[in-house]
Parts: structure tokens; C-alpha cells; sequence
């Protein structure tokens, strides 16, 4: 819900054109982004993200389950996204899902890898407990808080951030069970196991306005967008998913030219979150 | 299940009169016109408020002459215990939001934004009983955050009776053992009680302490808003006064 004015709308596009945007980025610059651990002590990791006036936490929660047939040595990841009201009005009662749904099935294109569990930026053999019997399933929950603008971005940060407060408890199997059995399974109440984050890509979302294109779109921004790609990459550099939203074509060459852009951002990306993230967890260590 | 020790303290270690921690910060969505988070113990909610604008939906407005209050109460998926998928607006919801927006109808001076619509969102982040009385909080301090005028503050608090004895703020485990849980929502500078409601059944003379306990703990939640938000003490006071005149 962006209401601008024709003088406004020209001044954002020609902003971007001049690489000077209305907030004093130029068009590869991120607003400053903050990062909260901890802030859900029921789960076993959470962290609230924000991006400018864009807020949201991601939680994440580990139960046991049953791997799949088709892949008995990973465990599963689920990722659903809510938003709420309090980010936009228009979000009232079923007016959310829609954005919600977009935004999930992105980051599961962008996290999880294809069918085959192959490929995925998250390290889904880490989480089996007993092969084909017993893995632990992740629940990642993202809820928007606040709105304003590269709400996919923000959500993969604050996924990324989640995981690496996340502490999987250690699980003792109890030995001698049979082969068909459902073996024993005793959980810890005190140790825990981090999980490996470092693999863990950030999604970067170059958005088309005119002929530029910019990271960070704020909601502004964004609401004279022709398209927009989002791009994932880890740290080595590989390309973990894409999706792109928005009506109108673009050109083969300028995607080629967008993800060695992506490439570019998504390492000062990186560095910068992983420094907030490693200050959050201290922060809050220090708060226990 | 004993709910107060021999030595009276409770589970999570009150007294029986002793309130969860509480903390509150106010403009926590900048994208509102007016928000807040309020936390108890560990239950923490966040409310933002947008308007007074233009009513949406015409069809909506019954009443000409005043402005329409709108609200809806949101659960996160992670908020409880349990990780529960809930359906959006089922009963429970949908109860608390009325809940909600015919208490702070009560305060808001509707009458002075006629043709108008203010719309109150709270969302539960975490859940660990009295959200009821914490989304009233969190609903208050936004709408004064949005600079709404209103008559006076409205708090909530709700008490409980378990092991003959009266309890203050009941937590999860002592909201689900089945006793009596009375939730009040008071305007404490007018002295009046806008929200009342308990389950279960209680001895009339019991069920006077609980009240009383509960009032009493408004009256200490509205201390605390004051104490953590003077700004706000001017904008709920100012406008009385303007009454007057």
C-alpha cells in the first residue's frame, strides 16, 4: 500500500538513474541491518532481523520424526512464512497469505535444493539421528513484523541467524534394539549440538527499476519495480536457488550481468552478518 | 499438583501476590502510526495501530458520528510450546480480538474522530498465559503511541485461585490447572472496571479477594506504563481537560 505522487515516482526512478537513491544509497548499498539472537527462548533458535524499517524474526524448531523413503540419511527442513498485520492492514485476516505463500515457496527454492535434498544451502545430513529411522525435523517460522520493502532477504538473514543460534539437543540411541524396530531414542536436557551454519547462503534480491537495478529495495522502491531476481549464494560463491517475481521480461545477458553482481554484494553480505550475528550471540551470553 | 509450596512460594517461584517481570518499549514497528511491546514474564506481545483514516470498507460503519475501532488478535507459529500450525481466525482469536476492541472502545475518545477508522493489530509472540491481558497493555501503549485521544489509560490484569489461596498473573501451567482465572481490565485514574471475565466457579466472598487482587495489579501495571513512558502520561491527560473546555 504505497501511495506516490507522479514527481515522487520520477524522483525515484531518476535517482536510481543517477545512482543516488532517496535515502542516500547508491543502488548496490544495503541499509544498515541489525541483528537480535535469542529473542524466542521457547524454540531452539530464534533471531528478529531488521533492515530499516523491515523487521522480522525467524524461529526454529527441532522435533523428532521418521526421514523420508526416498532419502533415509537427511532430515527435514520446513519453512513457512506468516505476515502480520501489524506490518501492513492490508494483511488482515486471510490478506497476508497470498504475500506469505510467495515468500515461503521463495525461500524454499532459495534454502532447500531440489527434491532430491540435493543441493541444498542447508546441511540436511547433519540432522539424521539413526538412518532411515529416526532425523530430527526443522519448522522454520518467519513472521513479518514490519514492512518495508526486500522482505525476502531480511527473512533469509534472519533464517541464517536462527540456525546458527540453534542448538540441536544430543540424542543417546539405546543400543541392542532390531533391525524393524523403532529403536529408543533418549534426548539431552543440557548438551547441545550447534548446527553448521557456514554453508548457510544469503538471498540477495536485485530489483529492476527502469534500466538499473538495485539491492535493498525499500517498499517505495519496490512499487516501480518491472521485475525483480533473488538470487542465493553461500559463501564459496555458488548459486544456491533463484526465483524472480514481477511481470516483465528481462534480458538473458542482464540476469548473467545481475548474478556476478549478486556475486559481488552478496560477500560484503555475508562478512557484515556474520559479524552481527557472532555480536548478537555475545550480547547475549552476556545477558544470561 | 501443589501450586503454592508449604512456604508460599509458586512454581515459578512468586509470592502469591507477586507479579511477572514486566517490560515495555513503545514505537517498536516504525511502519505504524502508533506501536508497542509488551512483555510479562514470558509472555510478550507486540500492537501496532493504524489511524485514524478514512473508513475502507463503508459497509463497515454503523455509527456516523464516531470512529470505527477495528482490531485482530494473531498468534505466531512459534509462540507456544508446542509448535501448532492454527488456522487464521478460529474461535479463540476472534473471541480475544472482540475482547480487545470493545476495551479499548471503552477509553478511546471515539466521539472527537467521527467518520473515521482506527485499526488495532496484535500479534503473540510468545504465549505463556495471561496474553488476554498483556495484548490489552501492549493496545494501550500503542494507541497513545498514535497520538489517539483517550479519556484513560485501560490496563489488564487477571488473577487466579488455586490451593485455597488467591494468585496474581497467572502463568501456563497455573492458567491450565483448572482453578478460577479472572481477567480485569480497569481505567485506573477513573476508577472503572471496562473488562471482566473469569472461568470456573468461586465462593462470592473468594471471589471478591481475587477481584480486588486483580484490580490491585491493574492499578501497578498502570504505575509502570506511567513510570516507563511520561510522553504518554501527557497525551492520555491532556485530552480530558480538553473536555472541559
Amino acid at each position: 500500500m504505497v501511495g506516490l505522487s507522479e514527481g515522487e515516482k520520477e524522483f525515484i526512478k531518476g535517482g536510481i538513474a543517477q545512482d543516488l537513491r532517496s535515502d542516500g544509497r547508491k543502488r548496490y548499498t544495503y541499509r544498515p541491518i541489525y541483528v537480535e539472537t535469542g529473542v524466542i527462548p521457547q524454540a531452539n533458535g530464534s533471531a528478529r532481523v531488521r533492515l530499516g524499517a523491515t523487521d522480522v524474526i525467524a524461529s526454529v524448531k527441532a522435533e523428532l520424526g521418521k526421514p523420508s523413503a526416498l532419502q533415509p540419511d537427511k532430515g527435514k527442513v520446513a519453512i513457512f512464512i506468516d505476515c502480520s498485520p501489524t506490518a501492513d492492514p492490508t494483511f488482515v485476516g486471510r490478506g497476508g497469505e497470498e504475500l506469505s505463500a510467495e515468500l515461503s515457496g521463495a525461500l524454499q527454492h532459495c534454502l532447500l535444493g531440489s527434491k532430491s535434498g540435493a543441493g541444498a544451502g542447508i546441511d540436511l545430513s547433519s540432522l539424521i539421528v539413526v538412518e532411515g529411522k529416526v532425523c530430527w525435523d526443522l519448522y522454520v517460522d518467519g513472521l513479518v513484523i514490519s514492512s518495508d520493502g526486500n522482505l525476502l532477504d531480511a527473512l533469509g538473514a534472519a533464517i541464517k541467524a536462527a540456525l546458527s543460534n540453534t542448538g540441536i539437543p544430543s540424542v543417546h540411541v539405546a543400543a541392542g534394539a532390531s533391525n524393524d524396530e523403532q529403536p529408543e531414542v533418549d534426548i539431552s536436557d543440557e548438551e547441545f549440538l550447534q548446527f553448521d551454519t557456514s554453508g548457510v547462503p544469503v538471498i540477495v534480491t536485485l530489483t529492476k527499476v527502469g534500466k538499473h537495478y538495485i539491492v535493498d529495495a525499500t517498499s517505495e522502491e519496490e512499487s516501480q519495480m518491472s521485475s525483480a531476481v533473488s538470487i542465493s549464494i553461500n559463501r564459496k560463491g555458488h548459486i544456491c536457488g533463484m526465483t524472480k517475481r514481477g511481470g516483465s521480461g528481462i534480458d538473458p545477458s542482464v540476469i548473467l550481468d545481475m548474478i556476478s553482481v549478486a556475486n559481488f554484494v552478496s560477500r560484503q553480505l555475508i562478512e557484515k552478518l556474520d559479524s552481527e550475528i557472532s555480536a548478537a550471540e555475545a550480547n547475549e551470553d552476556e545477558s544470561l | 499438583m501443589e501450586f503454592v509450596s508449604p512456604e508460599g512460594l509458586r512454581l515459578d517461584g512468586r509470592r502469591p501476590t507477586e507479579m511477572r517481570q514486566l517490560r515495555a518499549e513503545i514505537g517498536v514497528v516504525s511502519k505504524a502510526d502508533g506501536s508497542a511491546m509488551f512483555e510479562m514474564g514470558n509472555t510478550k506481545v507486540i500492537a501496532a495501530v493504524y489511524g485514524p483514516r478514512e473508513v475502507q470498507n463503508k459497509g463497515q460503519q454503523i455509527n456516523n458520528d464516531r470512529a470505527l475501532v477495528r482490531c485482530e488478535y494473531s498468534m505466531a507459529n512459534f509462540s507456544t510450546g508446542d509448535r501448532v500450525r492454527k488456522p487464521k481466525g478460529d474461535r479463540r482469536s476472534i473471541e480475544i480480538s472482540l475482547v480487545i476492541r470493545q476495551t479499548m472502545e471503552a477509553c478511546i475518545m471515539t466521539h472527537l474522530m467521527p467518520r473515521s477508522q482506527i485499526d488495532i493489530f496484535v500479534q503473540v509472540l510468545q504465549a505463556d498465559g495471561g496474553t488476554r491481558s498483556a495484548c490489552i497493555n501492549a493496545a494501550t501503549l500503542a494507541v497513545a503511541d498514535a497520538g489517539i485521544p483517550m479519556c484513560d489509560l485501560v490496563t489488564s490484569c487477571s488473577a487466579g485461585y488455586l490451593n485455597s489461596t488467591p494468585l496474581l498473573d497467572l502463568n501456563y501451567i497455573e492458567d491450565s490447572a483448572g482453578g478460577a482465572d479472572v481477567t480485569v481490565g480497569i481505567l485506573p485514574t477513573l476508577d472503572k472496571v471496562t473488562l471482566l471475565q473469569m472461568d470456573a466457579k468461586l465462593p462470592t466472598n473468594i471471589f471478591e479477594d481475587v477481584m480486588q487482587l486483580a484490580t490491585e495489579g491493574c492499578k501497578a501495571i498502570a504505575n509502570y506504563i506511567r513510570e516507563v513512558n511520561p510522553v504518554i502520561l501527557i497525551a492520555v491527560y491532556i485530552w480530558p481537560s480538553l473536555k472541559i473546555f
